[in-house]
This record gives structure tokens, sequence and C-alpha cells, in this order.
């Protein structure tokens, strides 16, 4: 129980110097600009536009919730040893682990305030276009929040490696590069030897999935239902296992690190 | 002070001939559609402007055959693909337009055989637009039909957008949906008066929808006229427009007993295109199948 108290404790630090920073109002507005900038475009015919809409509204949650999730989570630790913030935090009575964990569930909370805040705001421009409401766009959000899980936890772990610029900058080129290198991957399989395909296997494992996690192209597009539920249940098993893994990695790197 | 006098004068000067060739960028670097791609390059390679025009509307381009297939995405094979024998994921012939060359395309996300990652490849199945497309059938085009106008509001230069969007307009099979496309590619016309593939889409347009034979001819002929003085800036796309101006020139002059100016036609069309089956039946007509008439 003590624990949990302390690892709110944290993550509301981390949550308040996120909204202190004005980030998540930044991108709010203009994420809700870019929408309404599709919505102008009713001057082309609106008979037809809303799937436009739609899969313009899901591109810019996507990119905009990603830069938040890296952004947030790439100056967490950082920022406390340059600050030199980390040594009262730690002269309390948690461990470097608490510290860790606490500071990845305030980047998750963060990241998920401003997708919601935005997913709001875009669902205000659709219902302008009288798009109308299906559940695959839950199962959307659902599935986009537990993706936002991975990547705090894969930029969280960058950044105990490397320093904030190249953790951002590493994240950011897995945040939109990894499908694409999987899609390669697999474009290749066909023409690769036994060993080869062997090593796609093992490289496909590392790369994490964050193209499972987007149902943008589901909710955009007419006629789609909600995907079965093992698939969930089977994206939330991912997303422990792969987050768990990444913390285990920064503890592992941020434990020993002198300060 | 007669060192600033002769600046100011260099400098009107500069600008005067400045806008006096403005129109000259157009003569050195024509817009154009490199052959072989179906994302299109028109303005790129001009200015930064361009840069963005080319690339909202080769954006727009693929996005519209992206809802054609209802969010399915779809990719050229890999010539290892090709190679092993692939089997394509070609559309049925459900008589709806097509953007691209289907024949030899796949989902990017891949079917079940060809993915080798086991349960994320399930996962990615069930969690994005993906589906079976062997024989698929396209999405209502009208529904992309917004991009169109958007394309070609961003990049006129975008001939495709101009003929694919009439296309779409006139699918309605009415007078009125006819004369609304005629007016759309009016502005196609405006923006870009040399297109051969605009002009031959009026002619088929009086044609297939119209009936207006003379009408339809006499924008053939522009269009034929268009093709044979600008033969060194025809791409793949007005290559073909061309052949196909030269088949339903042909057909109209046959369809209004003008048997000398079908001869005439027809030769030179297959002057142009060598061996081309449909203006040699209609140049040597022998016995068997015959061309429907137009007027049926």
């Amino acid at each position: 129980m003590r624990k949990i108290r302390c690892w709110n404790a944290i993550a509301r630090a981390v949550l308040l110097e996120a909204l202190r920073r004005k980030d998540l109002w930044v991108i709010a507005i203009l994420g809700f600009i870019m929408i309404l900038g599709a919505s102008a475009l009713g001057f082309f015919g609106v008979a037809g536009l809303e799937v436009f809409v739609k899969d313009l509204s899901v591109t810019v949650l996507g990119l905009f919730s990603t830069i938040v999730a890296v952004l947030t989570s790439v100056r967490l630790l950082p920022d406390e040893i340059r600050n030199r913030t980390l040594y009262p935090l730690l002269a309390r009575p948690i461990s470097r682990f608490d510290l860790l964990f606490g500071k990845f569930l305030g980047a998750v909370f963060a990241s998920w305030i401003g997708f919601l805040s935005l997913s709001f705001l875009t669902a205000i421009a659709l219902l302008i276009f009288h798009v109308q409401f299906e559940w695959v766009m839950v199962q959307y959000l659902v599935a986009k929040m537990m993706g936002l899980v991975v990547i705090c936890a894969v930029t969280l772990a960058l950044s105990t490696f490397m320093t904030p610029q190249a953790g951002a900058t590493m994240s950011f080129v897995l945040a939109f590069g990894s499908s694409m290198m999987i899609r390669g991957l697999v474009m290749a399989s066909d023409s690769a030897s036994a060993p080869m395909k062997g090593m796609f296997q093992v490289v496909n494992a590392m790369l994490p999935q964050y193209s499972i996690f987007d149902m943008g192209s589901r909710a955009a597009n007419i006629g789609w239902s909600a995907a079965p539920l093992w698939v969930m249940g089977a994206l939330l098993g991912y997303m422990v296992v792969y987050s768990g893994a990444m913390l285990v990695l920064s503890w592992s790197k941020f434990r020993k690190q002198a300060i | 002070m007669m060192r600033k006098i002769m600046v100011a004068t260099i400098l009107l000067a500069a600008i005067s001939v400045g806008y006096a060739v403005r129109n000259l960028g157009e003569v050195v670097n024509p817009p154009y559609v490199p052959a072989g791609l179906d994302a299109q390059e028109t303005y790129a390679s001009m200015s930064l402007l361009g840069q963005f025009k080319t690339s909202a509307s080769a954006w727009l381009w693929l996005h519209a055959d992206l809802y054609l297939h209802n969010g399915v995405e779809m990719r050229e094979m890999t010539d290892a693909e090709k190679r092993s024998g692939v089997s394509t994921e070609d559309a049925a012939d459900d008589g709806k337009a097509k953007l691209m060359d289907e024949e030899t395309v796949l989902t990017t996300v891949p079917s079940k055989d060809r993915d080798f990652r086991g349960i994320f490849g399930d996962i990615e199945r069930e969690t994005s637009a993906y589906k079976d497309m062997h024989h698929h059938h396209h999405n209502d085009p009208k529904l992309a039909l917004p991009l169109f106008r958007l394309m070609t509001w961003i990049d006129p230069d975008f001939v495709p957008g101009w003929v694919q969007g009439a296309a779409i307009i006139a699918r309605d099979r009415t007078n009125e949906a006819a004369y609304k496309a005629l007016e759309y590619l009016k502005d196609g016309r405006h923006q870009d008066p040399f297109s051969v593939s605009i002009v031959n889409e009026v002619g088929q347009l009086y044609i297939t929808r119209l009936h207006n034979l003379p009408k339809a001819a006499e924008y053939l002929e522009q269009a034929r006229i268009m093709g044979r003085h600008r033969d060194w800036v025809l791409d793949d796309t007005e290559n073909n427009a061309l052949l196909q101006c030269y088949r339903w020139l042909t057909l109209c002059y046959r369809d209004m007993n003008e048997p000398a100016k079908l001869r005439e036609v027809a030769t030179e069309g297959l002057h142009r295109y060598h061996g081309d089956p449909v203006l040699t039946h209609l140049l040597f007509p022998r016995p068997g199948p015959v061309v429907e008439r137009l007027s049926h």
C-alpha cells in the first residue's frame, strides 16, 4: 500500500510538470486546428468526406499522442539528474525502482490525458460532420492507449542508455519506422533462406510491434467490425510483457548508475 | 545620386525581365508525370510550394485508392514475389474505377500463408483493415470524389485527377451527371489546355453518355491534333489517351458514314501505334466479330 502511495505521488508530480510545461495544451490546440481545417474541406463536397475526416483525425491523434508520449517520457530521468532534484527524491525511503516505476506511470497518464483530450476534441469535430458512432472507435481508443504504454516504456528505457536527444530520436524512429521495418522483413522473407528467416523472427520479436495497437484504419473506414475479445486480451498481454521487459532493462541500468 | 539611379534602373530592368519571362519555367521545366509511377510528380522539381502541392495531391491520390479498397492497403509485388509465383490480389471486374494497375498487387498486411510472424501477424490482421482481396470489389468511387476535387484544386496540372474525377461524376449515367462531368473537365481544360487525356475524355463523354457523335468527333479531332503536335511531351498516360482517341475517332467516322476520314485517322493511328488490333480491324474489316456500333 505504501508502494502504491509512493508511485502515485511520483506520477502526480510528473503530470503536474507536464501541465506546467503546457505541452498538452499546445498539442490539443494544434490538433483541434488541424481537424477544424479538415472540416473546412466540406467546400469540396460533404458527401464522402466523412471517411477522409475520420482518416485525418486518427492520423492526427496517432501522431500527436506519440509525440506527447515520447517527449514526456524521454526527459523524466535525465532532467531529474541534470537539475539535481533526484537527490532529495532518493533521500526519501523509496527505491530506485519505485522512482522509475512512478515516473513511468506519470508519463503514461500524461500521454493518456493528452490523447483523451485530443480524442474529445476530435469527437466534437466528427459530430459537426455527422459521423456516426461505431464500437470499433472505442476499441481504437483502448488499443491506442495500450500502445502508448509501450511507447512510454521503450522511450524510458532508451533515455537511461542515451542522452535525451538521442533517446527521443531513436524512439521516434521506432514509433514511426518499426512498422516499415517489419513490413520489410515480411517482404524479404519470401526469398530468404531458412537461417535468415530465423534471424527475421528474432529481429521481429525484438522490435516493438506498435502497428498492432493501431486500429485507425478500421475506425476510419466503413463497415469494419470490432476486433474479437481474444485480440484485445493479446494486446493487453503484449503490453504488459513488453513494457515489463523495457522497465526491467531501464531498472538494470538505472540501479547501477552513478549519480 | 547618379549611382543610386543606376542601381534602381538596373533593379527595375531585372524585375521587368523576370516578369516578362515568368512563364518560361513551364517551358523549360514543364509539369510532367514520370512514366511508371502511380503517384504523380507535376510540380516537385520547380519550387518548394510545388513540392508541397505535388506531395499533397499524390497523398490524396493514394488515399483515394485506399478508400476504394475500404482502407485495405495494397502494394506492388516485389520482383522476388513475382518470380516465386505469389498469387495476385487483383480486383474482380465489378465495373468500378481502378486507380492503379492491380494485376500485380498484394495487401500490405500479408495473408497468413505469407507471414512468418505467427501470432503477431494474426493480431495485426484483426486490428488493421485487412481482408482477403483475391478478386476483390471496390467501394463506390463517389466516396473519393471530394478527394479528386481537392487534389485538382491543389495541383491543377494533375491530369489523372481531372479524368478520373469526371469519370466518377459521370457514373450516374444521367444526362445531368454527364453535363456535370463536362463542366468539371472544362475546368480541367482551362488549367491544362494541352492535355490529350482531358479532351479525349470530353469526346468519350459525348459518345458514351450523350450519343452526340459530331460533337465528340470535334473534340477528338482536337485531341488528335494536340497529340500530333506535342509528341515530345507525351508521357505514358497521355500516349495511351492518344491511342484511345484514334480508336474512338475512327469508330465515330465509321458510324457517321465518313469512310475517307475513317481511313485517314486509322492510317495515321496505325502509323503511330503499329499493329493496334482495333484500328487494324476498322481499317481492314474482315469477317468475324464486329466492333459494336457506337449508337447502340
